[in-house]
């Protein structure tokens, strides 16, 4: 009896680790570690009416925007967003013409008013937040409290300019404080073609994250099939991790809906019904790294 | 023993020869237009400036209605308006008569407004006359499937064409993979042409103009 017990308290103990500390799973295809969903935070949505019209009660509302759209019309609603150092997010509210601050759980902390529609928000080096205005494509600067910078401060971060080279192979020319290096990245999915490369960001340890689109759609298809992941390179250009088929579901056509923070990935997935913001923790152990 | 057959067999021949003639009349007439015309055609709408004056901020047909716009704004990009297909000098000609400047599918189809959505710009990039009858739902009339690889083959002028909610102008690949569109853009309130991943493309269908002359 005793040692029955004993059983069902360690195997108990062992799901409850499990759960609780997912692990990322070594791939041998790609001699790299596939990351897992770490987390998803919701933030819900209210639909857009004919009614809707902007006013100072904005900035108090707690959730987003959405129009649903029409026949040769698309749904509206936020595109873009960013995350701050405590893991708060600042996301835009193109229909309200406001920006947004949730806290890491999703739970609204307070908007302002822009006096535009924005698609995209990036946080800077510098801390302050550029906006892109819709209907003009220019950079708006401001602080965390919603006060206006000279524009000048807008300096957007990049990473380095990416060329695919054939359907298996590209590079990314990576721009960082030590100069340009150049990453090879070697795309070996069985049956699958590489389509795009985008340098996303570069952390504090050198690790280089590169977002890589591919299909096995050949020419015959019946429409645009694809797959997205998120690569982690090592400063040695090493592929260590991958976030492998990221969610490509869009309601909203997506404008700035990938960044990177102290090794998490985030995706902004504007539904009818939620924002939806992934998080992949790149930093998770892997079986790879105790071997 | 042969007649019933010899009926079938005529009955197919004369009804696909009546199936197919409309569809056959329809291509014949469509403008024809190289893809560098297509293209230029789809800059010039999307570069086209335009400065709103007060008077383009009100519907007078909508009390619903509020602008994307201010007085006084510079605006590079002709305004999306939903149902809309105005070149740019029935646009300008619009806004001079004091017109509203775009309009959202919220307010209804608006006479009042100047302006142009998607398949509008499309098939205005194709030469298309302002005020046919092409929406994305039916644009395979007009437009049929490139036999080519989509991904590494489309040509400028081309199309991606989701039936029932989006279409834009295919205008090139870059370098790293992405490409470049043109499109009459809900969010952004007026034609623009950028770069942009495939991602936001899964499930649409690239389309070939068949007035096209190569």
């Amino acid at each position: 009896m005793p040692q029955l017990t004993a059983s069902i308290i360690f195997v108990l103990f062992a799901l409850v680790q499990g759960l609780a500390a997912p692990r990322s799973i070594a791939s041998p295809r790609l001699g790299a570690c596939v990351v897992p969903l770490s987390q998803t935070v919701r933030i819900p949505v209210s639909p857009a009416g004919a009614s809707e019209q902007a006013d100072s009660r904005d900035v108090s509302i707690s959730t987003l925007l959405v129009s649903k759209g029409a026949v040769d019309e698309l749904p509206e609603g936020p595109t873009g967003f960013d995350v701050l150092e405590d893991g708060s997010f600042v996301i835009v509210d193109p229909l309200r013409k406001r920006i947004c601050l949730f806290n890491p759980q999703g739970k609204f902390r307070k908007a302002w008013k822009t006096g535009f529609a924005a698609d995209s928000v990036t946080v800077m080096k510098n801390g302050l937040l550029a906006v892109e205005e819709s209907g003009t494509d220019m950079l708006h600067v401001f602080d965390r409290d919603g006060v206006a910078k000279p524009q000048e401060a807008a300096v957007l971060p990049r990473y380095g300019e990416a060329r695919v080279l054939s359907g298996s192979s590209g590079i990314v020319n990576h721009i960082s404080a030590g100069g340009t290096r150049t990453l090879e990245i070697n795309y070996d999915r069985q049956g699958s073609r590489l389509l795009s490369l985008q340098a996303l960001a570069e952390d504090a340890e050198g690790n280089i994250f590169v977002a890589v689109e591919g299909t096995t759609a050949g020419d015959s298809g019946e429409e645009i099939r694809l797959n997205k992941s998120i690569r982690r390179y090592g400063s040695d250009g090493t592929l260590s991790r991958e976030v492998s088929d990221i969610p490509l579901d869009y309601y909203v056509a997506p404008v700035g809906e990938l960044r990177v923070r102290d090794g998490k990935v985030y995706q902004l997935l504007t539904t009818s019904s939620e924002v939806k913001i992934n998080v992949w923790n790149t930093n998770d152990q892997c079986q790879h790294d105790s071997e | 023993m042969w007649l019933p057959f010899r009926i079938l067999v005529m009955c197919l021949v004369f009804g696909s020869v009546a199936l197919s003639w409309p569809q056959a009349s329809t291509i014949a007439r469509l403008p024809r237009a190289s893809r560098a015309e297509i293209v230029a055609r789809a800059h010039a709408i999307a570069n086209h400036g335009w400065t709103c004056s007060s008077s383009n901020l009100n519907a007078s047909c909508s009390r619903k209605y509020r602008s994307d716009w201010k007085a006084g704004q510079r605006v590079t990009g002709i305004p999306y308006r939903w149902g809309g297909s105005d070149t740019p000098e029935l646009f300008d000609k619009k806004l001079a008569q004091g017109l509203a400047a775009g309009a959202h599918s919220q307010y209804g189809i608006l006479s009042c407004a100047a302006g142009i959505d998607c398949s509008g710009f499309v098939t205005q990039a194709w030469g298309l006359p302002a005020g046919h009858a092409y929406s994305t739902s039916n644009l395979r009339q007009i437009a049929g499937k490139p036999k080519y690889n989509w991904y590494t083959d489309m040509k400028p002028g081309d199309a991606l064409n989701l039936p029932g909610s989006h279409v834009v102008l295919f205008t090139g690949y870059n370098p790293d993979g992405t490409i470049n569109i043109c499109e009459a853009s809900g969010s952004k309130g007026r034609v623009v042409c950028h770069s942009a991943t495939w991602s936001r493309f899964v499930k649409y269908i690239p389309l070939q103009y068949k007035g096209i002359d190569e």
